[in-house]
């Protein structure tokens, strides 16, 4: 059962990039709808207020103010009533402004919440960049089919705490929030934004390109592990998470499949996880002995040694383990 | 082989590219902000200091995500401190003051104040170029737009076409969007507070 929950995160990150790329459409239309303005609009202008009326048409009367139950990108939304807010926001406010605003801070305690219980989930489930650069991973999976290998260098992980610090202190000097610059869900939530109400990207959306030629060209899945501010403030966030990955040594092969497909190259198979692991499920879903599973607990397992159904495992150390047979 | 020399060598290029664009992006960042543009306003119950504004805005767009005339915009491509954050500019179309942006704002960048309470700027009549005021016809158009009434703006006593802005006008800048004159005679310019 387990293994069918990255097919789960991949359909969770599909709905809310599709969420992210309707909202405008559905501010655009419900901006037509407060004006009564259908005869007025151009042909295209009104195909889309169709297709908008279509689709809302189930759950609303009224359209111009029933849809803003729901707001906002991944960065600040308001959900049915509740406001929601990134807690990179909250840091960059506090930061730059030097002081911290209570409704502000509410909107960030359930994320901040569920990140303390759950570590870097945002990352995994729900960031809407995460689906960008899983499918930038999968391009440069065909580029190696074709003979062009993207190279893999790795860094320090501990580089994106640097890049967390370095923010903090430039919003404290500039007096603006920089991660909004920087973080790729902020830029994809604004950007998409911009360039479906607004008509046309705003600088981020070059920001955010040179990240995927980044992850492409030089690391894969760089930027969400060595640079990312976002990552690093969960990561520090989760360090005592409740829930984690762990790795059932009797089941294990030591087959390294879920060490090569976790995107944060972590090392599953060793018990690696620690602060990084987003609990994204991916080497679950890999495992073809279902050796991982979650396991509630505020640290990771010690190493464990080789799998017991592994080969260096049943060669040298278990001949009691065997001995059944 | 081959292939792989050219990879690196596009590489190696790219590092370099994104190395020396790195300063200039930060340089680009922490230079003052381009002279705005004094016609633009920042949406209603935003915060009076401009560095604390930019200090609490977050950029998330919300305000205008509810906004239903679709005013306000975003300093999407402009550099300084104040890209990504709202301003309304009322010659394409302006604010309502229906207040949704003051509620929808996470931050204290918007604030929830009451209608006349809203301080976006105040009117200015050019009286060289308002029609009434050159005795080229009647309008009253900015008049009968005004959201606020006689407090904001009225016609002046001895000609009953002039308008004349008061101290009641909060700056929404429907009267600027409604002037037909085509350099328009009417503009929203912040307030002047004789403290």
């Amino acid at each position: 059962m387990l293994r069918h929950l990255n097919k789960l995160r991949l359909v969770t990150l599909t709905l809310i990039f599709a969420m992210l790329v309707l909202l405008p459409f559905l501010s655009i239309y419900q901006s037509y709808r407060a004006a009564h303005a259908y005869d007025l609009l151009a042909p295209a202008e009104q195909q889309l207020y169709d297709a908008m009326e279509w689709l809302t048409e189930p759950f609303t009367d009224d359209p111009a103010t029933d849809l803003d139950a729901l707001k906002g990108t991944t960065w600040s939304a308001n959900v049915f009533g509740l406001k929601l807010s990134d807690p990179l926001a909250l840091a960059g406010q506090i930061a730059a402004g030097g002081r911290v605003y209570g409704p502000f801070l509410l909107s960030a305690l359930i994320p901040i919440v569920l990140t303390v219980l759950l570590g870097r989930f945002f990352c995994g489930w729900i960031c809407p960049a995460t689906l960008l650069y899983e499918l930038n991973g999968l391009l440069s999976r065909w580029l190696r089919a074709l003979g062009l290998r993207s190279p893999t260098r790795h860094f320090d992980l501990r580089f994106k705490y640097g890049v967390l610090a370095l923010g903090l202190v430039l919003s404290m000097f500039t007096g603006t929030i920089f991660f909004a610059l920087i973080y790729p869900p902020a830029i994809i939530g604004r950007e998409l934004y911009y360039a479906i109400a607004l008509g046309g990207f705003g600088a981020g959306a070059i920001f955010f390109a040179l990240t995927l030629l980044f992850d492409l060209l030089v690391s894969r899945r760089g930027f969400c592990r060595y640079l990312c501010p976002g990552g690093a403030l969960y990561s520090l966030l989760g360090r005592y998470r409740l829930l984690r990955i762990a790795r059932k040594v009797e089941q294990c092969n030591d087959c390294t499949k879920c060490d090569v497909v976790c995107e944060f190259g972590l090392q599953p198979m060793r018990d690696g996880f620690g602060q990084e692991c987003n609990n994204c499920t991916a080497c679950m879903a890999v495992c073809p002995t279902d050796a991982l599973a979650f396991r509630f607990s505020l640290t990771d397992l010690p190493a464990q040694g080789a799998g017991h159904l592994g080969r260096t495992h049943l060669r040298h150390g278990a001949k009691s383990a065997t001995g059944d047979n | 082989m081959q292939r792989r020399g050219l990879l690196r060598r596009v590489l190696a290029f790219l590092a370099l590219a994104a190395g020396g664009a790195l300063p200039f992006g930060i340089a680009r960042f922490l230079a003052p902000a381009r002279a705005a543009d004094a016609s633009h306003l920042r949406p209603p119950g935003a915060l009076a200091d401009a560095r604390a504004f930019t200090a609490a805005c977050i950029g998330c767009g919300l305000c205008a995500e509810v906004c239903p005339p679709r005013c306000i915009k975003f300093y999407a491509r402009s550099g300084g401190g104040e890209v990504n954050t709202p301003y309304i500019d009322p010659r394409a179309s302006a604010c309502i003051l229906c207040g949704k942006c003051m509620e929808a704002c996470p931050t204290d960048a918007l604030r929830v104040i009451p209608r006349q309470e809203i301080d976006m700027g105040i009117a200015r009549i050019d009286r060289d170029t308002c029609y009434p005021w050159l005795d080229r016809g009647v309008c009253g158009a900015c008049v009968t737009v005004c959201p606020v009434g006689d407090k904001a703006i009225n016609f002046e006593f001895a000609n009953i076409y002039r308008p004349v802005v008061r101290s009641g006008c909060v700056g929404c800048g429907l009267c600027v969007e409604i002037c037909p004159h085509p350099a328009l005679a009417i503009h929203v310019r912040p307030r002047v507070t004789s403290a």
